[in-house]
């Protein structure tokens, strides 16, 4: 009875959307039900890759710049708001 | 963190407010603001750094056409998604994206830029009513209701197409899982 509740809560504890006593509660259920288990598993496993795979796409600086120049280019101009001050740009050693 | 989100949120009024004056140079404040966020979005919408460039610029550009709708209400954030989100469709539509060659640039190990390349092959197999949950609930970390306002749809109806979202995507990678 309590496994079909749990069948129904997959989606959650696979988006670590459940308190965590009830994804304990899960767990136990789920190491005496093998389909409970493999759903618990590959659903949750599928949700982590997706952060892990996906949570580093870099804007680069050569992207922001080519964005600014595909802007420019159609007559519009964009401040640039927090660019770095001049004197900051260059690496200069210190003198001694 | 919340100071972060108040500086953003006064920046954001500051800008909209001087766009709507008429200040073509604000919409530079807004890149500022807001460029990364729909970068990102649109490279995971398309695929491809080259679109999600071209499709970042035209967002920005489309914000400074339909500038006279703007309202500093704090409805800024979903209206600017979903113009990038309207412009990712018509990419999908118009140049079949799934015929071009994934842009697998990445700075990280082998591993995982190849499970980087699997995962976005299937997401890009997906139809685009899943996709769209996952990218901006579990890739953007957008919360619910901003996601269902963005798609126009409610929040349940936003769940369930996340939760059969994720189900699918599963299916697509589940050779992968089964092996482990």
């Amino acid at each position: 009875m309590k496994n079909e509740l749990y069948s129904k809560l997959v989606d959650l504890y696979a988006g670590r959307e459940l308190p965590s006593e009830m994804e304990a509660d899960m767990e136990a259920a789920a190491s005496q039900d093998s389909k409970l288990a493999h759903d618990m598993l590959t659903l949750r496993t599928t949700v982590d890759a997706l952060h892990n795979s996906m949570d580093d796409v870099e804007f680069t600086e050569e992207s922001y710049q080519r964005i600014l120049m595909k802007v420019y280019a159609r007559g519009v101009e964009l401040q640039q708001v927090n660019s770095t001050p001049l004197h900051l740009q260059y690496y200069l050693p210190i003198q001694g | 963190m919340p100071n972060d989100a108040l500086r953003d949120s006064l920046a954001e009024k500051k800008w909209l407010t001087a766009l709507a004056n008429g200040d073509s140079k604000a919409l530079g404040g807004l890149y500022e603001l807001y460029g990364e966020r729909i970068f990102r979005y649109t490279y995971r919408m398309l695929g491809n750094r080259a679109d999600a460039e071209d499709a970042t610029a035209e967002t920005f550009l489309r914000v400074l056409r339909r500038s006279g709708e703007l309202r500093a209400d704090g409805a800024f954030r979903t209206w600017l998604f979903r113009i990038a989100r309207n412009l990712c469709i018509d990419k999908l539509r118009q140049h079949k994206l799934m015929e071009l060659p994934l842009d697998a640039q990445y700075g990280g190990s082998e591993d995982r830029a190849t499970l980087r390349v699997t995962v976005q092959q299937a997401l890009d197999d997906l139809p685009i009513e899943y996709r769209e949950p996952l990218v901006l609930c579990d890739l953007e970390d957008m919360a619910a209701k901003e996601a269902a306002d963005m798609l126009k749809i409610s929040v349940p109806a936003l769940k369930s197409r996340l939760y059969r979202g994720r189900r699918a995507l599963r299916d697509k990678l589940g050779g992968s899982w089964e092996r482990k």
